[in-house]
């Protein structure tokens, strides 16, 4: 990613279409980012909607459904609950899209915060180059030579993990790779002809980051930072399943898992049905990001 | 004399980041709540005992005098005690404050040494599945940029990233060696047990060596020497198989030290379900009992073994690639 070439004498401008309108316009001409963004916004339209219109409360038990399978598997299946029921017989679809719910909004918001703190570090580094560039790049390389999942879990296994501390530990955690990216684009735009010309206007330093280059360099990383969304789902998904994550009775994809591992011999829905929206989920994000980020390349790379 | 100077340098700068992630951890550690002189001596320990096992522990001193001590073990060679892990087997985080029966606590450094091999095979193995699923998937579509092979190679990678890892390996556990009983799962008494997390890790790691791969083929086939090579008569199959591949694979390489760290977190969470008594399972125990020492040592081993599979990667990278410069 590094190595891509920015120079704007490179792009063709075609009636001053902006840049990010044109990576729209190409990854939705593809087949994959469709199939990507249909799936997507099905399954987000059941998230918000379900719950609410067939008011089952994911979190209510009721024993005597308990452990009924979901429709057309097995002995004793109801419409009333397609997906089946858990253990203490609560409905496995609202649970399941409720979890959704929670894995989006820590998916989103992690990836954002990453973004941005990774975004600033690179920005300072690569502007000032010297001495602040060697500091905050060793802390970069210290940073991503620990296992991001050793310090996530580190910091949540010791202390007492909610929804805020989540995000701020993946996020926190996950921004070295942004940080260099960033960095090195930062570096080539700042030799340009533009930031000497801003300088010599007389132009101080925040003013030519935050209002030449940012708005330069920031899309094209921005545009792959969905692929990170989804992996960031997953993450949370993984500290869920460890105990980590958002606490039960709260259901999220990671602690459904984790339970029905438990009854996985009589009952194999409860740990297999959320972890087939789940990935249903992240397939259909990972299609768009892949889209974009090809059709980023493709118009980036001038061709 | 190249390549002393390199590997001066680059042993520097690594000691340089395994100082900050010994630093980062440790003060991470003290500064989040929970006392570990709680777990250890137990709930049922009284208030003004815990504070003198902590005064002798020498937990009460300021974080710079305890980390002062700390490096100072570490460059000879000792990593410390374990918290709660005595020398012979079980842990004995919950017992009660006055057990006697309570040996001598194991060495931090002893405990790494017992696992470390044991993930090194299920990692060894698992990037050997790894290849083997992704190299046909990712030359292939390589090789045919834009067209059906290309697709087939972005979907399955779309598809294998989206997996959870945790997830996939229960289904699999459940269906082949519950139902189908080809394999066995949970724990370990033989090589068979590394099979099924091993093949979990390599659908993990597959899609990032199929999207590099596919890129870098199409790269490296849309050079002129390619278009020269048959041009001086090579059969396409040596075009491939002797030209392209070659040169593909140094992003390959820098994949691996790059993703490392994820390898890392994948071996933990897989570990951690099939019950693999490696390095991974280890960590998970020592945050769960707050085990200070035992974490700051898998950090700091870890973080070495990041630092030293990069400059290998580098070595390996320039010695496939001359040109390229370190």
């Amino acid at each position: 990613m590094s190595s891509i070439d920015i120079a704007p004498e490179a792009l063709p401008r075609r009636k001053g279409r902006k840049i990010s309108a044109r990576i729209w316009s190409e990854a939705f001409s593809s087949i994959e980012f469709r199939i990507g963004l249909a799936v997507f916004t099905v399954l987000v339209a059941a998230a918000l909607l379900y719950p609410w219109l067939s008011e089952i409360d994911p979190t209510k038990m009721n024993i005597r459904a308990k452990l009924s399978p979901p429709v057309f598997m097995g002995e004793g299946w109801s419409w009333a609950h397609p997906l089946g029921t858990d253990q203490l017989g609560r409905d496995m679809l609202a649970r399941s899209l409720v979890g959704l719910r929670y894995s989006l909004l820590i998916g989103i918001a992690t990836t954002v915060l990453m973004l941005a703190v990774g975004a600033m570090i690179g920005l300072f580094s690569g502007y000032f180059g010297g001495r602040i560039d060697t500091v905050l790049m060793r802390l970069t390389d210290a940073q991503l030579s620990i296992p991001m999942i050793i310090l996530a879990i580190t910091i949540l296994g010791v202390s007492r993990p909610t929804i805020p501390s989540i995000i701020l530990v993946l996020g926190l955690a996950g921004w070295p790779v942004y940080a260099r990216v960033m960095r090195s684009t930062v570096m080539s735009e700042r030799k340009k002809e533009f930031v000497r010309g801003a300088m010599v206007l007389g132009a101080n330093d925040w003013r030519i980051m935050f209002t030449l280059i940012l708005p330069l360099v920031l899309p094209p990383i921005a545009f792959v930072a969905v692929l990170d969304i989804a992996r960031m789902m997953i993450f949370e998904s993984v500290l869920g399943f460890l105990g980590l994550g958002v606490q039960p009775p709260t259901p999220t994809f990671g602690n459904i898992i984790a339970d029905g591992r438990k009854y996985l011999m009589n009952a194999w829905w409860i740990a297999t049905m959320p972890g087939v929206f789940l990935v249903l989920t992240l397939t259909s994000i990972n299609l768009m990001g892949a889209a974009l980020e090809r059709s980023r390349n493709k118009i980036y790379g001038g061709a | 004399m190249f390549i002393v100077r390199f590997l001066a340098r680059r042993l520097l700068q690594g000691a340089v980041i395994v100082f900050l992630v010994s630093a980062l951890i440790f003060t991470l550690l003290r500064v989040v709540p929970g006392d570990p002189v709680r777990l250890m001596a137990g709930g049922m320990a009284p208030e003004a005992l815990i504070e003198q096992i902590a005064e002798d522990m020498g937990l009460r001193d300021p974080i710079y005098q305890q980390f002062g001590r700390y490096v100072a073990g570490v460059v000879q060679g000792d990593l410390g005690q374990s918290f709660v892990r005595p020398a012979n087997g079980a842990a004995v985080g919950g017992a009660s404050f006055d057990d006697s029966t309570r040996g001598e606590r194991a060495e931090v450094w002893d405990l790494i040494a017992q696992t470390a091999p044991m993930t090194l095979q299920l990692a060894l193995l698992a990037m050997a599945f790894a290849l083997v699923i992704a190299v046909p998937i990712g030359v292939w579509g390589g090789l045919r940029p834009g067209r059906l092979p290309d697709r087939i190679a972005l979907y399955l990678s779309s598809l294998f990233v989206s997996l959870p890892n945790f997830w996939l390996g229960i289904v699999l556990a459940l269906l082949l060696s519950v139902h189908l009983e080809l394999v066995p799962a949970i724990g370990y008494e033989g090589f068979a047990y590394t099979i099924l997390p091993a093949f979990v890790l390599a659908i993990e790691i597959a899609p990032f060596i199929i999207r590099t791969l596919t890129v870098s083929v199409a790269g490296v086939m849309g050079q002129s020497f390619i278009d020269i090579a048959a041009v001086r008569g090579l059969t396409r199959n040596q075009i491939v198989f002797r030209h392209a591949i070659k040169n593909s694979s140094v992003p390959l390489l820098n994949l691996l030290g790059v993703q490392f760290s994820m390898l890392l977190g994948g071996v933990l969470v897989i570990e951690f379900i099939f019950d693999y008594p490696g390095l991974g399972l280890l960590t998970i125990n020592a945050v769960m009992q707050r085990d200070f020492p035992l974490i700051q040592g898998i950090a700091i081993v870890t973080a070495a073994a990041f630092v030293l599979i990069n400059i290998v990667v580098d070595l390996c990278a320039t010695a496939i690639d001359p040109r390229l410069d370190y």
